[in-house]
């Protein structure tokens, strides 16, 4: 068996692979299998190990998911073969600077 | 050669000490504990005078509002009524509410073992408080060394699951391998605890599904959100504390990324019930959530005080976390961590990533080192006395 270079966890539904390869550099098309079927995806930074890559276009404001569950939003368009990471997408949970109305004593 | 079905169907046992209360311990330890900060210095000197004597030191026992100083003493007592534990010294200096020599033995005396005290003052100060310490666990060392391993089933196990420094291996490597672990033991008729609310923001549906009952959901939202309402309170963004740096650093993008994987460890095995910080589990077998922050010292130390007599905690990044009274096993299933963190991490699931193991088999490798520890094979961290694991939730302010 090759060695798997990116993983989906959730091949049906999650639109970010993670990477498990130290060597994955711009430019490089990896393979990544999902929607039954191994696909090439070409990167387009360089993404170090366990980080994510877009396997789906994404929209501005559209769910990331992994697990097939929601890890958060995207805050910019974000292409196939993009590092997706904090520069480019954001929490939903836990975002005391939105809730601003609710700011109390936290004890 | 037995299949794996054929394995799986054997309960297992292990060896550890019967106490007094019906608990059964993986360990046999001398506990010298601090009532308060001022009796450390006393409690080191001791500890490192007594073979296997292991100290319990922290900055708290004074100036605390009332529920924050509850919370110290229920702490204190039990780490001393962990089953690990076979008998205490306590020291205090003078007199406290709550956090003092008498009150702590009256509690900890519910669990029939050996207890010891030296007040500092009393005794005529830090040099004879000291000897008179030290005398006292001595011979409680002695007296404790005659205890003999017995059989016992896994249904006597109080499994800790916990992670830190995760990274995004730990989502998809050694917290579902962990989750086939405790899922096991659990069939064995075991317990495991689960914990780290805030790092279960965003793990909720998935968790719920879980639940034996709608009170038990309906308790898992509510606590988790209380989490959350808190961090409103603060009008902060997460970002930066939630993830953490090192989190970060490893891939993880969001708080809701970090909870789904690390809600992974409680494995399939259904969610008996939601329990506060360092209280006792029910006895019916299955995963119990007990409400503690994700500071790792913390939470373990909660998890300690509820009687777990060992802990998994999975890393992505490797760790140094070890409590001084529950053994604590580190698992990776990051090939770059197992190199750089081989002398305090214990198991390399890194196969499972690279497609050489699959999760349930590691899930086998972590269930098989668990009951070796149990036996009393030591940690790596328990070898070097790493001992970083112990801290004490704060609910109140120092006044």
């Amino acid at each position: 068996m090759a060695v798997r270079v990116a993983y989906v966890v959730d091949e049906a539904k999650d639109n970010v692979a993670t990477i498990l390869s130290n060597d994955i550099k711009k430019g490089m098309a990896i393979p990544v299998t999902f929607d039954g079927q191994e696909q090439q995806i070409t990167v387009s930074a360089d993404i170090p190990h366990g980080h994510k890559v877009a396997i789906r276009p994404i929209t501005k404001g559209e769910t990331i998911w992994k697990y097939g569950l929601s890890i958060g939003d995207a805050m910019v368009d974000i292409a196939v073969g993009e590092h997706v990471h904090i520069h480019n997408i954001e929490p939903v949970r836990g975002r005391g600077d939105l809730h601003a109305d609710k700011k109390g004593s936290a004890f | 050669m037995l299949t794996r079905k054929e394995v799986h169907s054997k309960m297992g046992k292990w060896y550890g000490y019967r106490r007094p209360d019906g608990q059964v311990g993986c360990r046999n330890y001398t506990l010298i504990l601090s009532a308060t900060v001022y009796a450390n210095s006393t409690v080191e000197r001791v500890a490192n005078t007594i073979y296997g004597a292991i100290p319990i030191t922290h900055h708290l026992g004074r100036c605390q509002t009332k529920s924050d100083l509850k919370m110290t003493f229920d702490v204190l007592c039990g780490m001393a009524k962990n089953p690990n534990v076979g008998g205490v010294v306590i020291v205090d200096h003078f007199r406290e509410d709550l956090c003092n020599i008498d009150e702590m033995a009256e509690e900890i005396s519910k669990s029939g073992k050996l207890i010891e005290t030296v007040n500092i003052r009393d005794v005529g100060g830090a040099i004879n408080g000291t000897a008179e310490a030290t005398r006292k666990a001595m011979y409680m060392t002695r007296e404790l060394s005659t205890y003999q391993r017995e059989e016992v089933d896994i249904s006597e196990f109080l499994f800790g699951l916990n992670c830190g420094t995760s990274d995004t291996t730990s989502g998809i490597a050694s917290n579902p391998a962990l989750g086939f672990c405790s899922d096991r033991i659990v069939k064995e008729g075991g317990r495991s605890i689960l914990a780290e609310f805030p790092e279960l923001m965003g793990a909720e549906p998935w968790l719920k599904a879980k639940a034996i009952n709608e009170e038990v959901a309906r308790k898992i939202d509510s606590e988790i959100d209380a989490y959350e309402q808190r961090i409103y309170a603060t009008g902060e963004d997460i970002r930066g504390s939630q993830p953490t740096g090192d989190n970060i650093a490893g891939g993880i993008s969001t708080i809701e990324e970090k909870s789904l994987g690390g809600a992974k460890k409680s494995g399939s095995a259904p969610i008996q019930d939601v329990i506060g910080y360092a209280r006792i589990p029910g006895k019916a077998p299955g995963v119990y959530m007990m409400n503690t922050p994700g500071h790792g010292a913390e939470s373990i130390t909660g998890i300690a005080a509820a009687g777990s007599q060992l802990m998994v905690f999975s890393t992505g990044g490797g760790h140094t976390i070890s409590h001084p009274i529950m053994p604590t096993i580190k698992i990776t299933g990051n090939i770059n961590s197992w190199q750089r963190m081989n002398d305090t991490v214990d198991l390399d699931l890194s196969g499972i990533l690279a497609g050489t193991m699959s999760l349930e088999e590691a899930g086998d490798v972590i269930y098989n080192e668990v009951v070796a520890t149990l036996n009393g094979k030591m940690t790596k961290a328990d070898i070097l006395l790493e001992r970083t694991g112990f801290a004490i939730h704060r609910v109140g302010l120092s006044i």
